[in-house]
């Protein structure tokens, strides 16, 4: 979904739905790489039974990655891709189905999004080669010093859609994969892959959707199927909502939000092109030795557990006394709907809507007002009453005015605060210019160290001068450097970056930045006029024009809920503007709509390159086809303007803002390729006609035996797949022309790696199961369905219950503890306590990223072991409390944390669990020796620690066997140490 | 505004063929957008009939054709030039505003294409003074256009004329630099190669002018130059910039304008030690600006930028009004 904020909003929001993967990682012995066996229990103590993977979200990244050095070729790119789905399958392990999908074809309503995109990639390349070369210009100038120019053809990732040759190439090169796994991991052995290239029209995640929605709508559909769906789309988490599976989970990289990237021009991280001032590479390590390092870590996954979105919207949506009964499952598809008014890849959002602002919130709590009015619920199974959402329109109409007016208001708060804090952080970089060192060194009042006499004044005064002459040294040199580097050319000055007053004046003019023009002025008087005149270029009075946006909207909003829930109600439909109208311009809209053109069909794969492909990537298409997109005389060459203009539509960046492109006229456009298509070669020819979905699996799978009895009669009609042999899945199977067959050797596609001579998988063609014209998908829960246990508190814990509330970190809700016993917490108090040193021993900071790294003060009074530590303090008398203990056990367990991100979470109810405890011990059962009022010593600490152990190692012994499996005593890595101190 | 009466005129006398000929504007509606506004519609509707004759197979009644989509594609061209901003390839555009000559759009929404305004990365230009640069430069030109066309305004919006060498001059040019190339290869085979010893202002100068050409030098003094390194010492002495045909060939800097001149010569002589000598328009810093400039090249790929420019031949005066 095209807005990138929703799953930051979603994410902060409701955090619980976030669990971080655990990845196995595989083991190097002497150079060879040992494969992890997925054939182990999942470490994540769950099992998924289906992974489905968006193709797209991983060709990109293996193709043209951000992080990492781009890959050489075409055969290095497919590898990557292999590695990572390898990545995938190791973390996620699905027992039954791996579904992977390409996007195909889309409909027309997603094209105008792809082509904007294709446009702007194309104009953006450009564009950054000009900025480069006059920045280069610029810097040479002043003589700083940049790397030679790589002459690199540049890796055109528009060919990342359907119908070029590189799309083709990736789906031969994924067969090869697949069979290649089939044959050899055993992990891949009992699960059935398809495989839904680009050949096959639709988007690759609503492929995956109409898989999952026509097999739960067969009777032998397993209820309880836990899907796992790879994708970082936003939409793929409305998407599994709209599935209503009980059990569905979205894995995911870990979003980082602004990761450095290297300037484009020297390569060097900190800064970006605009600010690039060609300045020496600094030394990565004391020898240069981590020079081609990148400093950031390997992309971790997350996994996102609509099951617990579930249960966070069940909390903010039930509404009691209701005129009508409460469906919870229908106020989830309301919930999908609204969210679509905030952004979707098919409709401009409305512009008072923006999620930033907490539109959801919003219009969460309109609908939770309106819906006593409505008498029901907005959408059913997919269908919009557009009664009931005129209502929800008509009252955030109400609000608009404001909304705009406090828009502004924060915006100018913010760029004021913004500015303050510049101010502040430069005067706070700004030290003194000069600090004298040694013995005159500047010291802290109170300090420990008391004043000492002055030695050898003389001396220490010398040496200061001499350094500081060493200092202005070393800048000269530097900047002599610079200039032989680039060849003592007559044009390089002086180096005068070191000119401070120069680069102050730099700084403040950066400040400044100059703002779009706004002609709208949403925030003043007279608004609506002003958006459409400027926006539309008609008049607010132009009753007819306003009411066909609005009607556009909201067939737009019927197609996109159509779309998640039924599948793609028309090939042809879009929204023909660039703007959305206002929520208050929604009036009189129930008789707007009543159905879309029926038996509408795709494009083919060559006609949407022709549709979404600026001239500049002409080179995909053939000749004939090419010259359409830039010829005088070509009947469409109003679909290719080679600039266009960006309209920033009150955003900051061009990205952001709406690019003003022509649509495309589809009766033209095929009209003009008439003439064309009796070019086309044979391979072409190929390319552009309409492919299926592929089945393969392993020979030991029981369908694997019927598939092949298939290829050996020959049958020329479709077969159903026999449910029972198959997990449920139902679907027709047809034989593939090019099958790959046991027994027959696989070519490998990619010279680096071998063919497959010992194959043991097949591969037929399939199609899901059909269903009559009018058929409707129930977006209901299945009988049979069985809702995974809680993971948030429920609100009525403290009453029911006397034990504390445990929170659920991961997916197994009784999942085994990591602890040390004592010579554990000796042994690792013992080294950790040597690189730490004493900084503080009751300091409450929490412990550095690396603990080796010595940026704490070396220690003063030598090395103690912790729990000496609080004995000693409690026989001076200084009464230590529980909590700031506290801090310490953390860093003892920080070696066996798992991931970075939960940490502070993890920290956080832990505090508190802990402070639970320790309070209900002080006033109640006061077992614990002297534990008593302001806290016990350090030793009554420890007895305690030991007994209260003692009873949760009962405690585990009780629980069931079934997370037997799991437990880390099979060599799988020690979960997180969540929840270390609720032992009672 | 001069357009109010222009466009009465133009509008009504549509109206009124129209109402003449019922047939042809039911025709002339089947090709209206649904998107497009009464005020678009009619501007291009005006586009389409001006233009039917030019294209004989186009009749009413005919359904489609090639030659009528042909008419319609072009319609939108020019639509999407005047109303949305785009921009085509030079010989489309060319025949649009051609096509569109007399048709007057009121007021035209002004929107910026990427080249004034937004950069690459998103940002927004940190050269600020170019904004206000392309404003002025809009209403001039308007006004400079309506002047030299009496016949109404074209549909060619101000935005995207850009003061600098036409696109095309690189082309107009390269022949009399392939001439002048020869000239003087032979000339520096006969003087006994290349070399420093030469007297390098004299055989530019006649290789030039063999060429039927001159030699333009522009001199500025060193002091009068701002946007040096800081840190230059250097405040004495001259600086020559030498162009042929309004095409850029070498600076130098001397004691004097006459070693100034010299060093400039050798340098634009070491650009015809290669295999031959392209004209290609490329970005230069003139004032403190960026301007695109027409350069003269050899095919080797160059390490560092150009020196900035000390004249500006593609100007007119209004811009030199308005930035000073």
């Amino acid at each position: 979904m095209g807005v990138p904020a929703f799953f930051r909003w979603l994410s902060r929001k409701y955090p619980s739905i976030i669990v971080h993967c655990v990845e196995e990682k595989g083991k190097e012995c002497n150079g060879v790489r040992i494969p992890v066996d997925t054939t182990k229990p999942n470490p994540n103590e769950v099992e998924f039974d289906n992974l489905y993977l968006d193709m797209n979200g991983i060709i990109h990244p293996c193709t043209h990655p951000e992080d990492k050095p781009a890959p050489k070729n075409e055969d290095e790119m497919m590898v990557a891709i292999f590695e990572y789905i390898d990545r995938l399958f190791n973390i996620v392990r699905p027992r039954r189905v791996l579904y992977m999908a390409i996007d195909g074809v889309a409909p027309r309503a997603k094209m105008n999004q792809q082509r904007s995109r294709r446009f702007r990639a194309s104009k953006e390349g450009v564009e950054l080669v000009e900025e480069k070369q006059r920045m280069r210009e610029e810097i040479i100038q002043r003589g700083g010093y940049l790397p030679p120019e790589e002459m690199k053809e540049r890796f055109d990732s528009n060919c990342i859609t359907p119908g070029t040759e590189f799309m083709d190439n990736l789906a031969q090169c994924l067969r090869y994969y697949v069979a290649d796994r089939l044959s050899n991991d055993p992990g891949w052995k009992n699960v059935v892959v398809f495989l839904s290239d680009a050949s096959v029209p639709g988007e690759g995640e609503h492929k995956i959707m109409d898989f999952i929605r026509r097999q739960r709508a067969q009777p032998n559909h397993d209820p309880n199927t836990h899907h796992c769906l790879c994708g970082a789309d936003a939409d793929l988490i409305m998407l599994g909502l709209a599935t209503h599976e009980p059990n569905f989970t979205i894995i995911r990289e870990e979003f980082k939000p602004n990761k450095p990237r290297p300037c484009a021009l020297c390569n060097q991280l900190g800064h970006d092109i605009k600010d690039c001032q060609g300045t020496a590479r600094e030394k990565q390590g004391e020898h240069d030795e981590f020079a081609d390092t990148m400093p950031a870590s390997e992309q971790e996954f997350i996994f996102i557990r609509l099951c617990v979105l579930r249960e966070y919207l069940a909390k903010e949506l039930t509404m009691a006394s209701l005129p009508f009964p409460f469906d919870f499952e229908r106020s989830i598809d309301d919930w999908v709907f609204m969210c679509f008014f905030v952004g979707n890849d098919f409709l401009p959002h409305l512009p008072s809507l923006e999620i930033r602002e907490g539109a959801i919130d919003r219009l969460v709590n309109i609908y939770k007002d309106v819906v006593h009015k409505t008498g029901g619920y907005l959408t059913q199974n997919g269908y919009v009453n557009l009664e009931r959402v005129e209502m929800i329109m008509q009252a955030v109409g109400v609000a608009e005015d404001n909304i705009f007016k406090k828009r502004k208001e924060d915006d100018e708060h913010f760029k004021r605060r913004n500015k303050e804090k510049r101010k502040r952080m430069k005067a706070e970089q700004q030290g003194p210019a000069y600090l004298t060192t040694g013995q005159f060194a500047p010291q802290a009042l109170g300090g420990r160290h008391r004043p000492e006499p002055v030695h050898n004044a003389r001396h220490q005064a010398y040496d200061m001068r001499m350094q500081g002459r060493e200092q202005h040294n070393k800048d000269a040199a530097q900047s002599l450097k610079a200039m032989m580097r680039n060849g003592g050319n007559s044009s390089a000055g002086p180096s005068d970056s070191k000119d401070s007053r120069g680069m102050k004046r730099k700084a403040e003019d950066s400040d400044s930045e100059p703002e779009p023009e706004d002609n709208v002025r949403l925030w003043e008087e007279g608004w609506k006029q002003r958006y459409y005149k400027t926006k539309f270029d008609v008049d607010v009075s132009d009753e007819d024009f306003r009411r066909k946006v609005v009607q556009s909207y909201v067939e737009g909003l019927c197609w996109v809920l159509r779309y998640y829930y039924q599948g793609c109600a028309s090939w042809k439909w879009y929204f023909p503007f660039h703007y959305a109208p206002f929520a208050s311009d929604f009036k009189d809209i129930k008789e707007m709509f009543s159905d879309f053109e029926k038996d509408t069909k795709p494009f083919k794969p060559l006609e949407q390159l022709m549709g979404v492909f600026p001239a500049a990537s002409g080179n995909f298409l053939p000749a004939t086809w090419r010259n359409l997109m830039s010829s005088p005389d070509s009947s469409i060459i109003d679909f290719y303007p080679d600039d266009f203009a960006i309209d920033l539509n009150g955003k900051k960046y061009a990205w952001q803002g709406v690019a003003l492109l022509p649509f495309v006229d589809e009766r033209r456009l095929r009209s003009a390729l008439a003439d064309v298509y009796p070019d086309l070669t044979l391979e072409e020819v190929k390319r552009n006609s309409l492919g299926s979905d592929l089945l393969f699996l392993g020979k030991s799978h029981p369908l694997f035996d019927f598939i092949r009895e298939l290829y050996r009669v020959e049958t020329q009609e479709g077969t159903e797949i026999p449910a029972e042999l198959c997990h449920g899945i139902q679907g027709t199977l047809n034989l593939d022309d090019d099958p790959i067959l046991p027994d027959k050797p696989v070519k490998s596609p990619i010279p680096m790696l071998r063919d497959i001579s010992q194959n043991y998988s097949v591969g037929v063609k399939f199609k899901d199961p059909q269903y009559a014209d009018g058929f409707v998908f129930k977006a209901v829960l299945l009988s049979g369905a069985k809702i995974p246990s809680p993971v948030l508190k429920p609100g009525d814990w403290e009453n029911r219950n006397r034990e504390p509330w445990r929170p659920r970190l991961g997916f197994n809700p009784n999942r085994q503890q990591a602890h040390l016993d004592q010579s554990g917490f000796r042994a690792l108090g013992h080294s950790m306590n040597r690189n730490r040193g004493g900084g503080g021993q009751y300091s409450n900071a929490p412990p550095p990223g690396n603990y080796h790294q010595g940026n704490y003060r070396p220690p003063h009074s030598g090395g103690h072991q912790p729990f000496q530590h609080s004995r000693q303090n409690s026989f001076q008398g200084a009464p230590p409390s529980f909590q700031p203990q506290f801090p310490r056990q953390q860093q003892q367990q920080q070696p066996y944390r798992g991931g970075g991100h939960g940490w502070d979470r993890a920290m956080q109810t832990q505090h508190s669990a802990y402070h639970q405890n320790a309070n209900r011990e002080r006033g109640g059962a006061g077992q614990g020796g002297g534990s008593g009022g302001g806290g016990g010593s350090g030793g009554s600490y420890q007895h305690h620690y030991n007994q209260s152990r003692d009873d949760w190692h009962d405690r585990r012994d009780n629980r069931g066997q079934h997370h037997q499996g799991y437990s880390s005593g099979r060599g799988y890595p020690a979960p997180p140490p969540s929840r270390r101190y609720n032992w009672n | 505004m001069r357009g109010m009466a222009g466009e009465r005129s133009g509008e009504d006398i549509v109206s009124e063929y129209l109402d003449q000929n019922p047939q042809l504007s039911q025709w002339v509606d089947t090709f209206r957008g649904y998107c497009e506004s009464n005020k678009q519609w009619c501007a291009r509707r005006e586009f389409i009939l001006r233009n039917m004759e030019a294209f004989p197979t186009v009749k009413p009644g005919v359904p489609s054709s090639s030659s009528l989509d042909r008419l319609l594609s072009l319609s939108m061209v020019w639509t999407n030039h005047v109303f949305l901003g785009c921009s085509y390839p030079q010989a489309v555009m060319d025949k649009i505003s051609e096509m569109g000559e007399g048709i007057v759009v009121q007021d035209p929404p002004v929107h910026k294409t990427t080249t004034a305004g937004v950069t690459a990365k998103g940002k927004w230009s940190a050269v600020a003074e170019g904004d206000a640069d392309s404003c002025v430069k809009r209403a001039k030109c308007g006004a400079n256009e309506v002047d030299s066309r009496p016949a109404g305004r074209t549909s060619t919006r101000p935005v995207s004329q850009k003061t600098g060498p036409l696109p095309q001059a690189p082309a107009e040019h390269q022949p009399f630099f392939n001439r002048l190339y020869k000239a003087v290869a032979w000339k520096l085979v006969s003087a006994g190669g290349f070399g420093p010893n030469l007297d390098h202002v004299e055989i530019l100068r006649s290789c030039i002018e063999s060429c039927k050409q001159t030699l333009t030098c522009v001199f500025v003094p060193l002091k009068d130059i701002t946007g040096l390194p800081a840190g230059r010492t250097q405040k004495e002495g001259h600086v020559c910039e030498i162009r042929c045909q309004t095409v850029y060939m070498g600076t130098g800097y001397g004691r004097d304008e006459a070693a100034a001149k010299a060093m400039a010569s050798k340098e634009a002589l070491k650009v015809f030690q290669g295999r031959k000598v392209t004209v290609k328009i490329c970005r230069r810093r003139y004032k403190g600006k960026d301007v695109e400039d027409l350069v003269l090249l050899d095919e080797q790929p160059r390490s560092q930028g150009f020196a900035p420019a000390l004249s500006y031949p593609f100007q007119d005066e209004q811009l030199e009004d308005g930035s000073s």
